[in-house]
């Protein structure tokens, strides 16, 4: 069925795209005006059945530049989204909400930039809803904090496509000692997660159906429920700011960066509601069941950053580093679930609930333990890579080794994606033209050391014309644990096909 | 994308430095002399920008076109800054290439993909490839010195109804051609045609260099083309909007101007 609609979706645009399509272009005397576009569809094909479907997608995506002069221009992006992914969608709004992790709508329009620059001698603002884009390593950039993420496709998508625009000021100051870049976004924006029924919901923030003891009540079954966030208030305390100075000396171009405000990734409490009841007065017999409430939470965290490129010889060198001060992670939630409902802890929730049974005279048989565990806790840490990038002709290959690191960690207190304070990514970008840049083949992979994961994803592109692009690519992930990084997604093994018609 | 961008920049210094020449009292000149004389003239213009359309033949006849925007400007000392920027088609919009050339150092390149939104230094890639599909490599757009040829004056010939020199070039070390023959213009010195022999003397590609125009007093040949007969492919460059001795200012060349755009 999902193969027919893209068939369908194919079809449809092959007939389009018979058409020359144009883009629309002005070009006078008092300015420039510019509208460009794409109609992108995308199948899906999961190789295993029992996972959550994903239907076809049809994306149009429609771009206007304007400049009034020579120091006055401005970009509007705007992405109109049937997207197939989002399964039972109940948000009726139209675009997406600045202000909410689950966005949970379909069709809606995405502002992915809009934005007016003013240039002026030495100076440069850009002003409105846009994307930064720090450090030089490929996909994972410590130091680009600014924008938080989009994981309503895992992280598996490109970066530029995961990256929200946030509503913010950009200022670029140039000088011959050094290029100064200012940002500062006023109001957080939070990162965006599908619904917890959608293909790529994070396994890790589900906690588990039932909660194991090793007492007489048993197995406690777990209902869990998703909050949206609760922004911290408008004030220019709450608001983030970075700055990044870069210079390019003897053939080395170096930058160092600060950053003030919030991580760009999911931090979630799960406060537990136990609900006790007493089903038999005279055996003191009890029945528990748990409802986890899954509680984003954001903490202010500073980054201190350095960045670098060079080249030596057919290579080129790039490095990142940045040192993350009181950064937040979550715990692994099972472990300390099970901790909450030791024997030692059910006997303090079973004699309280004596002393308010009886207070009550035998009215309150049923009642709820409110507790919080604190899912996420503070470490400092730090995170750098290292790429080196080889190009020959129609060929260019890339390998990064990224690790992180957290100093004092606490072994007792395990976090997700870290093993005993270390997480160590290689990756490898291969990349290869064919027929006068007709055809590219692309081979991206990752692999973790120290959780064994592997992602694989080949995809082969093929330009019918100057205006349409298919491409056809398989994504494998593999993992020894269902609850690292990518072994949260280990069964959502899929084919993919695009085709994309440009305007 | 980054590999085959490589070269943009080079092409319009390539295209460009055939044009510098002048009409010369050519009598008694040697091969060397005559190619000399275009050499000489090569950093005539401090600054040059022109808008280029590329289009790509291959072996079926099927046309695919590229456009975009270069700007030179040249230093002395064969040092030069280039930069050039994407125009369509729409996958590569936007995309801009940096070149700094310094005849004592390696060039420096940088390169903006806005897919990324980085500036990303890059190391230069092998002399002998094709870039983005075309038929020339980065060693025919790439300057070459004078001096690793020997010259030999072969004949006069009339093509297109201009009388030319016919001049054979031999690489002192073969490294990417066994030999190139040139046809100079005897009127005004502009290449007219240029036949390249691979490594192994099978003859390779043409590369034809026609409508020559005068802008401000430098002639340019407007189209070239370049047939690889060997694959059955062809390059086409037509050059518009030329403008010599503008004053470009020096922070076009930079990373602020690649991210901005021309």
């Amino acid at each position: 069925m999902r193969f027919i609609g893209a068939v369908l979706i194919a079809l449809l645009w092959i007939g389009l795209t018979s058409l020359k399509t144009e883009a629309f272009q002005y070009e006078g005397d008092k300015g420039k005006l510019s509208l460009t576009g794409y109609l992108e569809g995308k199948a899906v094909y999961a190789f295993d059945g029992d996972t959550p479907e994903e239907n076809p997608s049809v994306e149009l995506g429609l771009e206007l530049k304007a400049s009034s002069a020579s120091w006055l221009s401005t970009k509007i992006f705007l992405q109109a989204v049937d997207d197939g992914k989002v399964i039972n969608p109940k948000n009726k709004a139209l675009f997406n909400q600045f202000d909410r992790i689950y966005q949970d709508k379909n069709p809606y329009v995405n502002i992915n930039e809009a934005y007016l620059d003013i240039y002026t001698g030495k100076v440069d603002f850009r002003l409105g809803v846009q994307k930064f884009a720090w450090g030089r390593l490929d996909e994972i950039n410590p130091t680009d904090n600014l924008n938080t993420m989009d994981l309503t496709e895992g992280g598996t998508n490109d970066e530029i496509e995961r990256k929200i625009g946030v509503p913010s000021l950009k200022i670029n100051m140039y000088s011959d000692l050094a290029n100064v870049e200012l940002g500062w976004v006023p109001v957080y924006v939070p990162y965006r997660l599908p619904q917890p029924d959608e293909r790529w919901f994070p396994k890790v923030l589900k906690p588990p159906e039932i909660i194991k003891t090793d007492t007489l009540v048993g197995d406690i079954p777990v209902n869990t429920i998703y909050q949206d966030i609760d922004l911290p208030p408008d004030t220019v305390g709450n608001s983030e700011m970075g700055v990044r100075v870069s210079k390019y000396i003897g053939g080395w171009d170096i930058s160092c960066s600060y950053f003030t405000g919030y991580d760009t990734l999911p931090l979630m409490d799960a406060p537990v509601d136990l609900t006790v009841k007493l089903l038999n007065p005279l055996a003191l017999d009890y029945q528990i069941n748990a409802q986890v409430t899954m509680v984003p939470e954001i903490h202010r965290m500073d980054v201190f950053g350095f960045d670098f490129t060079t080249t030596m010889s057919s290579f080129t060198i790039r490095g990142e580093y940045a040192y993350f001060k009181n950064k937040y992670y979550n715990q692994k939630l099972d472990p300390v679930l099970e901790q909450l409902v030791t024997k030692a802890r059910q006997d303090e929730i079973y004699k309280d609930f004596i002393v308010k049974y009886l207070a009550s005279g035998g009215r309150d048989n049923v009642q709820v333990y409110h507790i919080d565990p604190h899912i996420p806790i503070q470490e400092d840490s730090m995170k750098y890579g290292l790429g080196l990038d080889y190009i020959h002709g129609d060929t260019s290959v890339s390998i990064q080794c990224i690790q992180e690191f957290i100093p004092n960690y606490d072994e007792d207190k395990p976090v997700y994606f870290n093993k005993n304070g270390v997480d160590t990514m290689l990756t490898f970008l291969f990349k290869q033209f064919f027929l006068q840049n007709t055809m590219e083949f692309n081979m991206r992979a990752a692999y973790d050391i120290e959780f064994q994961d592997v992602i694989i994803k080949p995809s082969l592109k093929y330009n019918f014309t100057d205006n349409l692009q298919g491409t056809i690519g398989v994504l494998f992930i593999s993992s020894k644990y269902n609850d690292s990084l990518l072994g949260q997604f280990d069964d959502n093994d899929e084919i993919f096909a695009k085709l994309r018609c440009a305007f | 994308m980054k590999c085959t961008c490589y070269g943009y920049a080079i092409i319009v210094f390539f295209a460009l430095s055939l044009t510098y020449s002048i009409p010369a009292q050519s009598a008694d000149m040697t091969a060397y002399q005559i190619v000399k004389k275009s050499e000489d003239l090569l950093d005539q213009a401090k600054d040059s920008k022109a808008d280029m359309l590329m289009i790509l033949v291959n072996n079926k006849g099927q046309k695919r076109e590229r456009t975009l925007n270069a700007f030179v400007k040249r230093y002395g000392n064969n040092k030069s800054k280039s930069i050039v920027f994407f125009s369509s088609p729409t996958d590569v919009k936007g995309t801009s290439f940096l070149v700094w050339t310094n005849e004592k150092k390696e060039d420096k390149q940088w390169l903006y993909l806005p897919a990324l939104q980085r500036v990303r230094q890059i190391s230069p890639s092998g002399k002998g490839e094709s870039f983005m599909g075309t038929e020339l490599t980065f060693f025919d757009m790439g300057s070459q010195d004078i001096d690793d040829y020997t010259y030999n004056l072969i004949k006069d010939e009339t093509v297109k109804g201009e009388l030319c020199y016919v001049i054979e070039a031999t690489p002192k070390k073969v490294e990417f051609y066994s030999k190139v023959i040139l046809w100079i213009r005897k009127e005004n010195f502009i290449p007219s045609k240029a036949d390249f022999y691979d490594t192994k003397g099978q003859y390779q590609k043409q590369g034809i260099f026609e409508n020559v125009k005068n802008i401000k007093g430098i002639n340019t040949p407007t189209h070239i083309e370049m047939h690889n007969v060997q694959n059955g492919r062809a390059t086409m460059i037509e050059l518009s909007n030329i403008l010599y001795d503008s004053g470009l200012k020096e922070d076009i060349f930079t990373e602020r101007y690649m991210t901005r755009g021309n």
